[in-house]
């Protein structure tokens, strides 16, 4: 059975990071096929389309000892509000959004995130930046890497996994059945290695500049990294300054 | 199998005494519901603020820090609702509470935690709608939506409150029930019920009793996340504790991994509440015995239609009340049972007919069903209610159909005058 | 049944204290005089400035329609709130009213009047925002809906402890100003 690199890139990033296991959740929605979990058997949320940062966010605030990682896909549509203020609110969770330039299963479905894909007419507006979108909304790690990238998304899973705080990392990869029906369609692996190859790492390039065109190569790299208090970190800072002893330290 | 079995021993459990601020208080619903959620063992709330329900989320966001919960007040309520999902699977009791717009941008998510069959709790604060409505005036026309609004087949349960006393009493009983069936428990509140300031006698702590999460005691390995206990409820695991879960709102099998066709766990969503019924309705009947009429009624309503009852009492007329505490699920046996002996049901509501469908529904056309419509902003006149009654009650003919009560007055009038 | 409801409007403007009073008041009945109270304010554009008022019913038995239909007893401190609710208020009602603050229009029915300077009185013990604690002791030196005793458990409750004192002066003021009058 063909497996995922980003499956192993992950399983060894946790590795790497020295995670419990348990104590990793992760959350995922439709726009992104959980597969990952039911092969590493880690917690596994499969919730309504676009909902996963929210939920995430419950899930965190309900237990912050979880390591909450979401799996999402081309999360700007449904659900670009949530990821915003979770991003303003430095929720400790990381988000990882695969990007496949398309919804996977689901044909003639527009993707905010390219220029030109599968619907009839093609697409005509222009794709969202994701990690401007984190950047500008302060999350405090954002980075990008095509699935190839082994070796270095490896190393920025688990940096943003040891983080406290909102971490993104963009992975440029086909979904699972990718161009499915389109006859004379690239094949999956070859379309892997295509954006390997197409790629140019830029590190800590300023997000404004990593727009994905049809031009351009790919920019990948680790764009951004700050320090900044989580949400749980101002709750108890802040209750702790109005509310005084009374006030134990939520955690 | 065995794991089942000790979960299904009765627990009784007490509240936790510092969550329980016992006393005599003059508060809103609202705040009494906030009050009745902590004392219940409420310790998470995602909510986005909205007229009339504000002051219940503020009363909550002011007392979690002193009970070691945690708020936080979402983007919207699409991010409200799917924060507390996640907060009841990482192990906390959880609710939010809204209002009519609000109570609709939650409906996917409804449907989500009824399919995960998580316990939550919804404070719906009912305004006068449709959209934005009379933010600051009553209504009850979110009825239907409570029970129908996400997409596919379950069933929730809603309680329907009539005062800051039972805003309190009630929102503790909503957790219990949510816990006990593992499904979303709304308190359907208005505008009227969650603004009025009454007293609010909160009990001490050993005398609330609390109904435990059903937690899945057996060996981990073994832990099937929808193999229901007998009464058709599964128990329930936390994240985080290395069970390995897969919890999809994909229709799913007993190990919550997808199918691709109805699997017996669809149908339980269902019969958990319907088998369960009788254990879960909570009536209150007055004088129904012997009664031409029988006033069928809930929320604030109820307490406004006491004073047409007494009026038509006074006029000699043999008038039931009776009030529909937990309105879904819908006690359709005894609105069977009492269609047989009585002439007519006389239904009145802050919409323009919802509940009085279900009635129509279980009368089986044995008993005329009169509508006492309002379109919201404020209460019934009693006196209307009592014209009801009183015209219910001269009626003999049967009429097939819900009969408007105002419509039909016109058209007594109209006919009269012809 | 409900024959012993007392139906009672407090209105003044946004500022004076009027939701307050009707919070106090039927705290007061509640909590310390075992009945039942039930206590509305308006909210919307109405709560906004302008004319704003609470509603209160007191009763022997539980209260069943939660709202003032025709008031009893209506308690004024500014003039545009007794034009909005003077008509509502029943032809044998009672109307209490700040006396520097209210123009009475024509007498009607068997309506009583019964005036205090609340806001003067305030000004006088140096606080104008207690005005409404001044007009609570005259209600209810001349209504006796409320004991005495339950309003002065109840006030404290809803005033900061350094203004405890200021404020039982002030419920005194008012209350044995309406006792000389009623004598």
């Amino acid at each position: 059975m063909k497996i995922h690199p980003l499956f192993s890139t992950f399983a060894n990033a946790v590795k790497k990071a020295e995670i419990e296991s348990d104590k990793i959740c992760l959350v995922s929605d439709f726009l992104y096929q959980p597969k990952i979990s039911e092969y590493l058997g880690f917690d596994l949320f499969h919730v309504t389309r676009g909902r996963s940062i929210p939920f995430a966010t419950g899930m965190k605030l309900g237990n912050p000892k979880l390591k909450v990682v979401v799996f999402v896909g081309d999360l700007i549509t449904l659900g670009g509000n949530h990821f915003m203020h979770a991003s303003r609110r430095n929720m400790d969770i990381v988000v990882i959004c695969v990007n496949n330039f398309l919804y996977p299963k689901i044909n003639g479905k527009k993707s905010p995130t390219i220029k030109s894909a599968f619907s009839p007419y093609s697409v005509f507006e222009r794709p969202v930046n994701i990690p401007h979108v984190a950047r500008s909304s302060r999350a405090v790690y954002v980075a990008r890497w095509t699935a190839l990238h082994k070796k270095e998304l490896t190393e920025s899973m688990t940096r943003a996994l040891g983080k406290s705080g909102f971490s993104v990392i963009e992975v440029i990869s086909p979904g699972n059945c990718y161009f499915a029906g389109i006859p004379a369609s690239p094949k999956e692996n070859e379309l892997i290695e295509f954006y390997h190859k197409n790629s140019e790492i830029k590190n800590d390039e300023d997000t404004k500049n990593v727009e994905i065109t049809a031009e351009k190569k790919i920019i990948v790299g680790k764009f951004f990294e700050k320090k900044r208090p989580t949400y749980i970190d101002s709750y108890n800072e802040r209750h702790s300054k109005v509310i005084g002893d009374k006030f134990k330290i939520y955690e | 199998m065995a794991f089942g079995i000790e979960a299904e021993k009765e627990v009784i459990m007490k509240a936790n005494k510092k969550d329980v601020l016992t006393g005599s208080y003059y508060i809103d619903g609202d705040v009494a519901a906030a009050y009745g959620a902590i004392a219940a063992g409420c310790k998470f709330v995602g909510g986005y603020p909205i007229t009339p329900s504000t002051e219940a989320f503020e009363a909550f966001v002011h007392r979690a820090p002193y009970v070691g919960g945690i708020t936080i007040q979402m983007e919207d309520e699409l991010g409200s609702i799917a924060s507390i999902l996640g907060a009841v699977w990482s192990g906390k009791k959880a609710m939010t509470i809204t209002s009519g717009p609000g109570f609709s941008l939650m409906m996917e998510n409804i449907g989500l935690g009824a399919m995960l069959e998580t316990p939550f709790v919804l404070l719906n604060v009912q305004r006068s709608g449709p959209s934005t409505g009379l933010p600051t005036q009553a209504g009850q026309a979110d009825m239907m939506q409570s029970r129908w609004g996400a997409n596919g087949d379950y069933e929730i349960i809603a309680i329907s409150p009539d005062s800051p006393q039972e805003m309190f009493d009630y929102t503790i009983k909503a957790f219990n029930l949510s816990e006990k069936y593992r499904c979303p428990v709304m308190i359907m509140a208005d505008e009227c019920v969650g603004h009025m300031t009454e007293k609010v006698v909160v009990p001490e702590a050993d005398k609330i009793n609390i109904e435990p999460r059903r937690f899945y005691k057996g060996p981990k390995e073994k832990y099937l996340p929808f193999k229901p206990d007998k009464d058709l409820v599964p128990p329930m695991a936390k994240a985080g504790d290395g069970y390995k879960l897969h919890i999809s709102g994909l229709t799913h099998d007993e190990k919550g991994y997808p199918t691709f066709s109805q699997t017996p766990d669809t149908k339980r969503l269902v019969d958990k509440i319907r088998l369960n019924a009788d254990k879960i309705i909570e009536l209150n009947e007055d004088e129904i015995d012997d009664a031409d009429v029988v006033v069928v009624s809930y929320g604030i309503t109820s307490r406004v239609a006491i004073r047409g009852i007494e009026q038509a009492r006074a006029k000699g007329l043999k008038v039931g009340n009776l009030r529909l505490v937990t309105v879904w699920p819908f006690p359709e046996k005894r609105i069977a049972e009492l269609s047989k002996k009585v002439k007519a049901f006389v239904v009145p509501e802050i919409n323009y007919g919802q509940i009085v469908y279900e009635v129509e529904r279980c009368a089986h056309g044995n008993a005329n069903v009169v509508l006492v419509p309002h379109g919201g902003g404020f209460v019934h006149n009693p006196e209307d209610i009592f014209k009801a009654i009183k015209y219910a009650a001269q009626e003999k003919k049967k009429v097939e159909g819900i009969i408007e009560h105002k419509t039909e007055l016109y058209r007594l009038i109209h006919e009269k005058n012809s | 049944m409900n024959k012993k409801t007392v139906e009672i409007r407090f209105a003044g403007y946004g500022g004076q204290g009027i939701i307050r009073s009707g919070i106090i008041v039927g705290r007061a009945g509640a909590i310390y005089d075992d009945k039942f109270t039930t206590m509305n304010q308006a909210f919307g554009p109405e709560a906004r400035g302008g004319a704003c008022s609470s509603q209160l019913l007191v009763s022997d038995d539980k209260i069943l329609y939660p709202y003032v239909a025709k008031s009893d007893i209506l308690i004024c401190m500014a003039q545009e709130a007794y034009e909005k609710f003077e008509p509502e208020l029943k032809n044998d009602g009672l109307l209490l009213y700040d006396l520097d603050l209210v123009n009475l229009k024509n007498k009607r029915g068997k309506v009583k009047l019964y005036s205090i300077p609340s806001t003067r009185f305030a000004e006088e013990l140096g606080q104008k925002i207690i005005a409404n604690v001044v007009m609570m002791g005259f209600f209810t030196a001349i209504t006796e809906v409320i004991s005495v005793d339950a309003m002065k458990k109840s006030i404290p409750e809803s005033v900061p402890s350094r203004f405890v004192e200021l404020n039982l002066n002030a419920f005194d003021k008012g209350y044995n100003y309406g006792k000389n009058l009623v004598k």
